[in-house]
């Protein structure tokens, strides 16, 4: 078993999981974070950390549509191991629906 | 991919043939908070194979201390247990965890209740001065299979006790409840039955479990964790929602059981 971050996410990016994480596992896009499946422990101490809820265990009925994402992005995106600034309007886009569809971007996050 | 510092093995200690414990180094700049658990792990052709493990030595010790179970065919367990001294380890620097006492609300008791390695953030907890400020009792209950098994037993019951700088918190407040469920023992039984009849309060000459003056830290495997949590859910405990959220009770897994 792994966790997974889901499109709840997008455009929240509050990252308070990186700086919970252990093993630094969390990989970050332009507009949202995902998990490398290898490098998690499972320790699960991010999904209460995320004020999205965004983080699913990967046996979770709602995670299975994200797996292939994270694990995609995960080996194209740069790792994160120290939280950032969440981004301004993240409140405004806290659990609205289909935000994968509305705004998911494949680019990694910017260089910082 | 957690970035590592490399400690050295400075002792190595087998409980049984199941279980060890050993000291490192520790970098001055690594901090932890008591309770806290961190990666750690060996050189494995080139790439860091690294597990979770609950750091058991006090935050004020100059070494880094972990128990350790030997998973036969554990990937990095079973080679853990070769370790001598001298030889290097992987410790990753960003310990973190659930089981820290400032997410317990204030209470009066506080129940460390263990099974297996679970014991080890307990043991960085009842060396922890604060632990001791907070409360008036701390009752460290430990669960194991065969006696064996029970470590440290004799550093809680013997040498602890007469530390110069933490004995008299030690005397005054430290209760120490080892039980064995395949052995003969003066406790036998798993932990929720000592819980559930009473058994454990009633030996140790404490009140019945109250949720507005008794607080609990319970770490083991998953199963223990979930019966524990309900047992005390059902008496009107409530867990701490996540690190930095305090309740009446925290949990973690004891990780090296995979």
């Amino acid at each position: 078993m792994t966790h997974v971050v889901t499109d709840a996410c997008i455009r929240c990016k509050y990252m308070d999981c990186v700086e919970a994480c252990p093993a630094d596992c969390f990989y970050e896009g332009e507009n949202m974070l995902v998990i490398n499946a290898s490098e998690c422990i499972d320790c699960s101490i991010c999904i209460p950390e995320c004020p999205a809820d965004a983080i699913l265990p990967d046996i979770d009925k709602d995670a299975a549509r994200w797996v292939e994402l994270n694990a995609t992005y995960a080996a194209l995106w740069p790792n994160i191991a120290r939280r950032k600034d969440a981004p301004a309007d993240a409140d405004a886009h806290r659990g609205e629906a289909d935000k994968f569809d509305k705004y998911f971007s494949a680019k990694p996050a910017a260089a910082s | 991919m957690a970035s590592l510092r490399t400690e050295r093995i400075l002792s190595v200690n087998h409980w049984s043939d199941r279980l060890f414990s050993f000291k490192t180094t520790r970098d001055p700049s690594f901090r932890f908070e008591s309770g806290h658990f961190v990666m750690l792990g060996i050189d494995l052709g080139g790439k860091p194979l690294l597990r979770a493990f609950s750091i058991a030595s006090p935050n004020h010790s100059e070494e880094l201390e972990f128990l350790s179970i030997k998973v036969p065919d554990g990937p990095l367990t079973s080679r853990l247990q070769h370790i001598a001294p001298g030889q290097d380890l992987f410790v990753s620097n960003k310990p973190v965890g659930t089981l820290v006492v400032r997410d317990l609300r204030p209470g009066r008791n506080l129940y460390l209740l263990a099974t297996g390695t679970g014991l080890a953030p307990f043991m960085s907890i009842i060396q922890d001065p604060e632990t001791y400020e907070k409360f008036e009792r701390v009752v460290l209950v430990h669960g194991v299979r065969t006696c064996q098994e029970l470590a440290y037993a004799d550093f809680i019951t013997n040498e602890l006790p007469q530390n110069p700088w933490l004995g008299e918190d030690v005397r005054q407040k430290l209760l120490y409840y080892p039980t064995v469920t395949r052995e003969p023992f003066r406790n036998t039984g798993r932990i929720t039955q000592a819980l559930d009849t009473g058994k454990l309060t009633e030996t140790l000459g404490l009140p019945v479990l109250d949720p507005a003056l008794d607080r609990a830290m319970i770490c083991g495997s998953n199963a223990m964790l979930n019966d524990l949590s309900a047992l005390l859910d059902a008496r009107g405990f409530a867990i701490s929602p996540g690190v930095g959220e305090p309740g009446d009770y925290v949990i973690e897994r004891a990780f090296v059981e995979r």
